[in-house]
């Protein structure tokens, strides 16, 4: 039995009637909303939530939204699939406003009761088909584009980050930076990241951080929900925003299933916080300090290498004169050795020419000598060959018999053998016969 | 932005980039005496500015809130119109 309340003094002045016990009040105004009419409401479910006891639901459309609720079982009843009645889908509902007052220790809550069987799914939302129009809208006046013509730096010295103040995306995005070992200057910029208030302080935030002029790129983390909780970043005038910003953003809205239209408009989409800190700094910092301190060793290994090369090739040039001054004396002195032989083997050669000559006039000289000695003798022997040479005789009067082969017939015995032969004179030659008898001597 | 006019018409990117070009025709042995001793000059200055910017983000992560940020840069301002 709770202790019974002392009712305090008013509010000084107030003309209001009261002061009441709230639990009481609570109770009148439940009964008040359940006396209102009950109706017929159509519009968008969004949020939906199955509890074991109750299903939770938001229905809305483009002007407002009430919180609904319906007990599990109603709802099992009905048969629907999570699919049919995903976020999204459009229904009609039946039932009447309903109080839960709360107590001391439970919280109130106002919903919408749908009543047993009375809910009917009547299509997909429209709010789907609005936001699919308006990403073709942006996409056809080309705003998908710009940001990502942005330069993203290596290497940024400030990242903005626009993020819930409580998120756990806050956390995320430093365990992202720590991953990537950068340490620079970090601008948060806090914002609601849910409800219908969030796309201008999100917008807001975004075009603050870049009118600074000190951040390189700005993060957009939000921890992840249905794409409900996710509709703020969908607003057009966010995404037209954040198109045209001169600093890139990356967006991190984490959702893997429905993607929202500041993933189409930004200059890159991550699915978590973590992976967009890391893609803020793509160079990771400690490796690329090892790398710089290796590429200044190698520098400093070739910058030595040179100037060693260097100091070798002046070294050579300054030895160049006496060694070029060497080499011809060399040259000059194996061409004058060569000369001096050339001119002994000439000297020989021509001596020996000579000699060869002298010998030559020697045996002709001593074989003109003996043509001397023997020409007397030889006309000699010329004039007795000539008295014996046939010609001669024949001129002198004598004959030369022959037969027809051209054999000298020397008897008349032969002759007659023979008949027919022929008489050599000194002038020519005439054919005879031989006949009649001997006249042997 | 205080940095000097050469940092920023170089960014770290442009910068480490040039870096490998300078190793990898230096490690090519194809560059002159005076081609090497040019790029090791134009080398050691690069490795400067990689260094330097990580140096600046290497001091330590700093976090400040966006109203802060603003604050810091007109109180700078003001200072340099004074």
């Amino acid at each position: 039995m709770p202790a019974p309340q002392l009712r305090p003094l008013g509010i000084d002045g107030s003309s209001l009637p009261g002061p009441y016990p709230v639990g009481r009040y609570a109770d009148g105004l439940r009964d008040f909303l359940r006396e209102r009419p009950r109706v017929q409401l159509f519009g968008e479910v969004w949020n939906l939530r199955l509890s074991r006891a109750k299903v939770y639901l938001e229905l809305r459309d483009s002007d407002g939204a009430l919180p609904c609720s319906m007990w599990r079982n109603d709802f099992d009843a009905l048969g629907l699939g999570e699919r049919t009645l995903a976020d999204g889908a459009q229904v009609v509902i039946g039932g009447g406003l309903d109080y839960y007052a709360g107590s001391r220790t439970s919280s109130p809550s106002f919903s919408f009761a749908i009543a047993a069987g009375a809910l009917r799914v009547a299509g997909e939302g429209d709010l789907l088909a609005q936001l699919d129009r308006l990403r073709k809208t942006l996409d056809a006046e080309g705003l998908f584009a710009p940001q990502k013509l942005l330069a993203r730096p290596a290497l940024p010295r400030t990242i903005g980050v626009v993020t819930g103040e409580s998120g756990k995306a806050r956390d995320d995005v430093l365990a992202g930076l720590r991953r990537r070992g950068w340490h620079g200057r970090l601008v948060w910029a806090f914002a609601p990241v849910q409800d219908r208030h969030a796309a201008p302080r999100i917008a807001a935030a975004l075009q603050d951080l870049a009118a600074t002029g000190a951040v390189d790129v700005i993060v957009v983390a939000r921890g992840g929900g249905s794409l409900a909780d996710l509709f703020c970043f969908c607003d057009e005038t966010l995404c037209r925003t954040v198109a045209l910003l001169g600093v890139p953003v990356i967006a991190s809205v984490g959702h893997h299933t429905d993607r929202t239209l500041i993933d189409d408009v930004a200059a890159l989409s991550c699915s978590t916080p973590t992976h967009a800190a890391e893609s803020a700094v793509p160079v990771h910092c400690l490796r690329a300090r090892e790398d710089v301190i290796a590429f200044a060793r190698r520098l400093s290994v070739h910058g030595r290498r040179a100037l060693l090369h260097r100091a070798q090739t002046l070294a050579r040039l300054s030895r160049a004169p006496g060694e070029h001054v060497a080499g011809e004396r060399r040259r000059l002195h194996q061409r004058l050795r060569e000369i001096r032989a050339a001119g002994r083997r000439r000297v020989h050669d021509e001596r020996a020419r000579g000699a060869s000559k002298a010998l030559v006039l020697e045996r002709k000289a001593r074989a003109a000598a003996l043509d001397a000695h023997r020409a007397p003798r030889l006309n000699a022997l010329a004039l007795a060959l000539a008295a014996h040479d046939p010609e001669r005789t024949l001129e002198r009067g004598y004959a030369l018999v022959t037969d027809r082969g051209g054999e000298v017939v020397t008897s008349a015995a032969a002759a007659r053998e023979a008949g027919d032969v022929r008489l050599r004179f000194g002038d020519a030659a005439v054919d005879a016969t031989i006949g009649g008898d001997d006249d042997r001597a | 932005m205080t940095e000097p006019e050469n940092k920023l018409a170089l960014s770290y990117e442009a910068a480490s980039a040039r870096l490998e070009e300078i190793i990898t025709r230096l490690d090519s042995g194809q560059a002159g005496l005076r081609e090497t001793l040019e790029l090791c000059k134009e080398g050691r200055m690069l490795v400067e500015l990689c260094a330097a910017e990580l140096e600046a983000v290497g001091r330590g992560l700093e976090e400040l809130r966006l109203e802060d940020l603003v604050a810091r840069l007109e109180a700078g301002a003001g200072a340099q119109g004074a």
